[in-house]
């Protein structure tokens, strides 16, 4: 192609276009200058084909559009960015990562998303979008997150996914990612166990910033993919695009609007979990929030939100309460871990209070260092027990698990 | 016309025997001296020459030529300047031929003609330790340390002419040989409370194994630090020697009585550069802190502090129990076989436990770069240590004494040496050290064969992943150690090997327990 050329200049309509509509979404999604909000308006106002013919200038824009592609000289940059070669680009890295595309019209479109005043017109998918029949608790909170933050989520999102619910999160560093790891270590006990019958474990949802295929952060790989395989990640940035930081806010839009019910796990008192409150907020989604202690700054937003008036969640009977559900038939799971021996069980006590290192625990238990050793060894082994950087923390069963 | 009188100069930390050759003949009125000299032996003309006028000593006005044999090695040092005087007054036959013979002459003139000590006299004088050796009375103690039998000392350059001639006694100022005013060690009884910190002290001196202290601020990692050589094994007569040379030869002050008597403990600023800790430099080769620290403890505080390429720097000798430095003209070898125990905050805020800790996640691992991971790999023992509780500081009583652990460590390590030596496995054509820490992969199972349960969690471990292969001999090497502290001689156990995981916390703990 001579330098400088317009490229396609000589394709009569339409004639360079053997993808399908789907593939040309995705390939307006990933136009430089076209964000979700432009995609909503273009998309909403001429369908699919229509608007890639405008944005290649090969039919005419209606006065609205025409005005949004004058400004900064953006119908030049889209113009000259709409190839086929964008095509089957898009159409290979959509097949290479197994996503799919889905608009608004689809059936599979997931129907709390549909109704939303915000809804992405683009939406992409990676996994099984049965996750979305499922009651949906969205599981948010800071990424500089505590142990005990930590544990915590873990915690509910085994015990929600246990109950059926579908746990919605970020995939973020600390809490997001805590959840969801609570969810498909619930999922693997399930592929164990009954692999061939149904399942009843809720599916994991991710809704991410960056495309399906960029992983971010990328120590998250392992748990993108297990969230694929058992669940569905989703997210309106086309494949190949870059976490860029505007998108996280929005991200946390989508995030808020699948959710029936948002809970708070750690949140200092600005962040991005309090955008997705906001958001929450504006869409009727119920948030709820997770007590800390008044001196700890990652409890700080949550808090304050309880002071506000946000229900508290201390377990998942909680959640699974403000969501209608009986949560009692479903808990009566028993603990299949070996009963700690009563020597253990000091220890185990001093751990649930709160995480502590080696050296805390032989000052607390007030016992002979290398029993503690031992007892620490056999805790771990019979799942407990773990060991985080240093630090011990208690596995305990959850209150409803306990009492029932 | 022609004298030779012997002499010594320092290499590294080793005394070389120079013969000092001194040629008084005809010819314009000169003082040159030969032998690859460096800048203070060259200056020792005007010393000498100022110290004969000065003492009224005729100065003869002929061409002098001294020559330093063996002219091919590099000499250094103002050790020479006595020797020089010596060997012109032979030569311009103002002494007799022979009154030198038998004798070497270790020390630096004044201008005044007064001896001066010089730096370096335990390693200068054992190179010629089968002379009589006349040195400043200031070196006399550090001339005994090492090992010269027939040491005298004067007080100027007229006073060892007189004795030369016969007019005069040398002095042999015996000294007072059993005045050993070292400064007390601090002791492990002002420790309170810090159980699991207090094992790890008596495990790394038991098996000379590296130790890693990582705890907030106040925590006393330094203050448990500088007590390890207060309960490591005495000093043998050969390490004794051989610290005491390093220290002589970097002029560290030691005792009055010139010896190294006890494990040394040197603790560096992190501000020290490579040829600091290594050795090295340009003109004269100093021995550097790993090598004063050598058969003692070489402490790093704020070990994230270190310059990274510094750090790296000490692996090699950690492996090899010495270091090589090579520079254009020499190639050095200095004594290595240092107990390296390390300090870190667990985070940048320090706080380190969860919840408490205000670090961010960038932060946090811009940190953790700080460390090389091969050198932590080093560290047998990582050890998390907490603020001391209030309990213990307030209403605790005192700690165990450094005796009571010193005897411990002591019995431990004699039981380590009737086993270990048993094997004779070799590493790098050296046969095996005792200690446990140096026990080599091939001998764990004989000299720590594992009690079936101890198998069982070590399995475990390297099953969830916790645990390399490499951390599972270290592992075991403590976990001997530990079994080795308990009076326990054959089979290692499975509360050893679980006390020697918890002693080995994973460099999590370095980001705030995440």
């Amino acid at each position: 192609m001579p330098a400088g050329a317009v490229p396609d200049a000589s394709d009569a309509l339409g004639a360079h276009i053997n993808h399908d509509e789907r593939v040309v979404a995705a390939a307006i999604a990933a136009l430089p200058g076209i964000g979700p909000q432009r995609l909503r308006t273009f998309i909403g106002a001429l369908g699919v084909m229509s608007t890639w013919h405008v944005v290649r200038g090969e039919v005419r824009a209606p006065a609205h559009i025409a005005a949004v592609l004058q400004y900064d000289n953006l119908h030049h940059v889209v113009r000259r960015a709409a190839t086929s070669q964008l095509l089957d680009q898009m159409a290979e890295s959509l097949h290479a990562g197994n996503i799919r595309v889905l608009l608004a019209s689809d059936a599979e479109y997931p129907a709390s998303l549909r109704d939303d005043f915000a809804a992405p017109a683009v939406l992409f998918a990676r996994g099984n979008l049965a996750a979305f029949t499922n009651r949906r608790v969205g599981i948010i909170g800071t990424r500089a997150a505590s142990a005990a933050g930590r544990h915590f989520a873990r915690q509910l999102g085994s015990d929600l996914a246990q109950n059926g619910v579908s746990v919605v999160s970020g995939l973020a560093r600390g809490i997001d990612a805590a959840a969801h790891r609570g969810v498909i270590s619930r999922s693997a006990d399930d592929d164990d166990t009954q692999r061939d019958a149904p399942t009843t474990t809720g599916a994991p949802i991710a809704v991410v910033a960056s495309g399906l295929d960029v992983v971010y952060p990328r120590e998250h790989a392992a748990l993108w993919q297990h969230v694929a395989e058992r669940g569905v990640i989703i997210g309106e940035s086309p494949p190949g695009c870059a976490p860029d930081a505007f998108r996280f806010p929005l991200r946390n839009r989508i995030l808020a609007a699948v959710s029936e019910i948002l809970v708070v796990v750690e949140s200092r008192a600005t962040g991005g979990s309090m955008i997705t409150v906001e958001e929450a907020a504006q869409r009727g989604v119920t948030v709820m929030a997770v007590p800390g202690s008044p001196h700890s700054e990652t409890s700080a937003g949550t808090n304050a939100l309880i002071s506000d008036g946000a229900a508290t969640v201390c377990d998942a009977t909680d959640v699974m309460v403000a969501l209608g559900l009986d949560h009692h038939r479903h808990a009566a799971s028993s603990d299949a871990r070996t009963r700690p021996l009563p020597a253990d069980r000091v220890v185990l006590d001093a751990l649930a209070r709160r995480p502590m290192t080696f050296e805390q625990i032989v000052a607390e238990v007030n016992l002979p260092l290398q029993d503690v050793a031992m007892s620490l060894g056999r805790l771990d082994a019979q799942g407990w027990a773990v060991v985080n950087g240093g630090w011990w923390e208690a596995l305990l069963a959850m209150r409803a698990a306990t009492t029932v | 016309m022609f004298a030779t009188v012997r002499s010594t100069t320092l290499l590294g930390v080793v005394g070389r025997a120079v013969d000092v050759e001194v040629h008084v003949g005809v010819g314009l009125p000169g003082f040159t001296i030969v032998g690859q000299p460096d800048e203070v032996c060259r200056e020792s003309r005007d010393r000498v020459r100022a110290a004969f006028l000065s003492r009224g000593f005729a100065w003869p006005n002929r061409r002098i030529t001294v020559n330093l044999a063996p002219s091919g090695e590099r000499k250094g040092g103002a050790g020479l300047d006595l020797a020089i005087a010596i060997a012109v007054l032979i030569a311009d036959e103002q002494l007799p031929p022979h009154v030198a013979e038998r004798l070497a002459f270790v020390a630096e003139l004044g201008l005044d003609g007064s001896l001066r000590s010089v730096i370096g006299a335990a390693p200068l004088v054992a190179a010629v330790r089968d002379h009589r050796v006349v040195v400043a009375r200031g070196n006399v103690a550090a001339a005994r340390a090492a090992g010269a039998a027939d040491v005298v000392a004067a007080r100027d350059l007229a006073h060892v002419i007189a004795c030369l001639r016969g007019d005069d006694e040398w002095l042999v100022d015996t000294g007072s040989e059993a005045a050993a005013d070292e400064a007390p060690t601090p002791d492990l009884a002002d420790v309170r409370g810090q159980p699991v910190a207090r094992l790890a002290l008596e495990i790394a001196a038991a098996g000379a194994h590296h130790l890693l202290l990582v705890g907030p601020p106040g925590a006393g990692k330094s203050m448990l630090a500088r007590r390890l050589p207060g309960i490591l094994p005495a000093l043998t007569d050969d390490q004794a020697l051989s610290c005491t040379m390093v220290h002589s030869a970097a002029h560290v002050s030691m005792s009055t009585s010139g010896r190294v008597t006890r494990p040394p403990f040197r603790s560096p600023h992190h501000s020290i550069s490579l040829v600091g800790l290594i050795g090295g430099g340009t003109s004269a080769m100093r021995p550097g802190e790993i090598s004063l620290a050598s058969e003692g403890v070489l402490f790093l505080d704020e070990l994230g502090e270190f310059a990274p390429s510094v750090l790296d720097a000490l692996r090699q000798p950690l492996e090899e129990g010495v270091v090589h430095v090579s520079r254009a003209r020499t190639t050095l070898t200095f004594p290595a076989r240092f107990l390296l125990v390390a300090a870190a905050n667990p985070c940048p805020c320090g706080a380190g436990a969860p919840g408490v800790c205000v670090c961010d996640d960038a932060a946090r691992a811009k940190y953790v770069r700080r460390f090389s991971g091969p050198l932590l790999d080093r560290f047998d023992l990582r050890v998390s240590v907490g603020l001391p509780r209030v309990d213990d500081l307030v209403d605790g009583g005192k700690g165990e004494t450094s005796a009571l652990v010193a005897a411990r460590v002591l019995r431990a390590r004699a039981i380590a040496v009737e086993r270990n030596g048993t094997v004779n496995s070799t590493v790098n054509g050296t046969v095996n050290g005792t200690v446990n820490a140096k026990i080599a992969v091939d001998d764990l199972d004989t000299v720590a064969p594992l009690a079936p349960a101890a198998r069982a969690l070590l399995r475990r471990e390297l099953e969830v992943g916790r645990l390399s292969g490499r951390g599972l001999h270290r592992v075991r090497r403590v976990a001997r150690t530990i079994a080795d502290l308990d009076g326990a001689p054959e089979v290692v156990g499975e509360s050893h090997v679980a006390t020697a995981l918890q002693l080995r916390t994973g460099l999590g703990v370095l980001m705030g327990g995440r």
